[in-house]
């Protein structure tokens, strides 16, 4: 019986002394304190947006905005062809008042004449190979009389950027809940028609790591 | 007992008890315990329409509480004769990682510390060996001469070894595809993290910073609605977005058009025409047998 009480009076003790330890312990945060996190800069929201980096000359019309500088005859002359000029190695001479206009449509610079694509008796219409005339806002048709596969995976929805609603709602039915529109840009919304290939642009900024890199994890990866 | 004996023991008692409740001092800390409501909330497939609504209107409250915005919370149901498919095109991708942060911005993933669900891999030409990949390039200009870029997220796939390990069934696979997860049901064990082939899942180790004005309001139950500390979160495929009938937020952000997703069902979708007529597609790790719903193709 007295050596049960003993006991007892030991475990209660030791118990009290161990809780009394863990208090002081943690009070003085002895184990360390959870480290903050630290606020990581926010992401710029000019890359959050969905628009496309150019616009089309329809999305212009539509938007009313100046189009003054598609008035071609307010400089040349109606009824006149415009002349070309080549300097000795057949690259096309830019007049200064275009000198906005990059010529790198195609590989080696031999797309380099404007009327393969603009019509030199009337510059205000684009002229495909089939002898149709097309206005600026039909510019895709013209891109499409020569790139036919694109133009047929565009058709498709698999060339280009689609937005909107995959659920597209059905031709002569009503819109419902969850469905709706689905639009699909033209190819001057996104490439540049005398220069296609898309121009380099600097990334979003890349994932930050929860801690600094030791010199021990750049060593794995390769460069 | 005798007086002395008394002070003598209601002292040590004394001590002891507040030792006792100084060492519980780290339970304090426990965040997150909103609610008895939560605690006792029914698994997601066993509750019914009423009692959703109930869950619906606790979780408006909590955001509004924490957030001072009302979202609009919904539980979107899988579309009949649906299934969904991602493609996406490596000829196109420019590695902008514009994706990425549409994603972060559309689904409400923590900011500090970073949840993103998309990981951009850089990779040299002529390879597809993810052990030469670098996944934090960051050169003035992209896309650099002789890689190519190859965007890695949840793959949905058929046979997903994440809910093959799950213990409480809180992640399962929904009619349409979707790996959906229950982030009430998570107990955080991790496992499917271990079990991802594809480092798809990432785990709230704190609680998710996510700046006011950046929450998005538009939530569903099993998609963006915000999540707590401990509990496992990946791509859903915009839930809230796709089974509403919109694209997801990372396709409708590409400026290369190089993401393509709709209903494999419906021959007519970009998605059945692109299977039906691109010649090269992969699934990442196929070897595996995990059977994704995300193809990787070529302009061919």
């Amino acid at each position: 019986m007295m050596n049960d009480n003993k006991q007892t009076r030991l475990a209660l003790v030791v118990l009290t002394a161990t809780f009394a330890l863990l208090a002081v312990a943690f009070s003085l945060d002895l184990f360390g304190k959870i480290a903050p996190v630290h606020e990581l800069p926010l992401v710029d929201r000019e890359l959050l947006k969905t628009e496309t980096w150019r616009r089309s000359y329809a999305d212009l019309v539509r938007s009313k905005a100046e189009l003054d500088d598609f008035d071609c005859y307010t400089c040349h002359e109606k009824g006149k062809k415009p002349v070309l000029k080549y300097d000795d190695k057949q690259q096309l001479i830019i007049p200064d008042e275009h000198s906005d206009v990059v010529m790198g449509h195609g590989t080696h610079g031999r797309n380099n004449n404007c009327f393969n694509c603009h019509d030199d008796e009337n510059l205000e219409q684009l002229q495909p190979r089939d002898g149709r005339a097309l206005k600026f806002e039909q510019s895709t048709m013209l891109c499409g009389s020569c790139h036919g596969p694109t133009y047929r995976d565009w058709e498709a929805g698999m060339h280009g950027r689609t937005s909107g609603y995959w659920n597209r709602t059905k031709e002569g039915t009503e819109q419902g809940k969850f469905d709706g529109p689905f639009k699909k840009q033209d190819c001057v919304n996104c490439h540049n028609p005398h220069s296609p290939k898309f121009p380099g642009r600097q990334p979003a900024p890349p994932p930050n790591y929860l801690r600094e890199k030791t010199p021990s994890d750049s060593s794995h990866t390769s460069h | 007992m005798n007086r002395r004996g008394f002070l003598r023991s209601s002292a040590v008692f004394g001590v002891g008890a507040a030792a006792l409740a100084a060492s519980l001092k780290p339970l304090l800390e426990l965040k997150d315990f909103s609610s008895m409501e939560k605690f006792l909330q029914k698994y997601y497939r066993e509750m019914t329409p009423a009692d959703m609504e109930k869950v619906l209107t606790r979780i408006t409250h909590e955001v509004e509480r924490q957030y001072g915005l009302r979202p609009h919370v919904q539980d979107l149901k899988p579309m009949d004769g649906v299934s969904f498919v991602y493609a996406l095109n490596l000829t196109r991708c420019i590695g902008c990682r514009k994706c990425v942060h549409a994603c972060v911005a559309e689904n409400n993933q923590s900011r500090s510390p970073e949840i993103q669900y998309i990981r951009v891999l850089k990779m040299p030409h002529g390879s597809l060996d993810i052990e030469k990949s670098e996944h934090d390039y960051n050169p003035e200009k992209v896309p650099e001469k002789g890689f190519f870029y190859m965007p890695v997220q949840c793959q949905q796939c058929k046979k997903p070894p994440c809910v093959k390990v799950c213990p409480v069934h809180a992640t399962w696979q929904e009619d349409d595809g979707i790996v959906a997860i229950d982030y009430d049901w998570c107990i955080g064990c991790r496992y499917c993290m271990a079990a991802c082939p594809y480092g798809a899942r990432h785990f709230n180790f704190t609680k998710p910073l996510i700046p006011k004005d950046r929450l998005n309001p538009e939530m569903a139950y099993l998609g963006n609605r915000p999540r707590t500390q401990g509990v496992t979160e990946k791509c859903h495929f915009c839930i809230q977005r796709t089974r509403a009938g919109r694209y997801p937020a990372c396709l409708e952000v590409c400026p290369a058009g190089a993401r393509k997703f709709g209903n494999i069902l419906d021959p007519e979708s970009e998605v059945s025409k692109i299977l039906a007529t691109k010649r090269v597609f992969i699934q990442l790790k196929e070897d595996l047998g995990t059977s994704p719903r995300f193809f990787y193709y070529f302009d061919v």
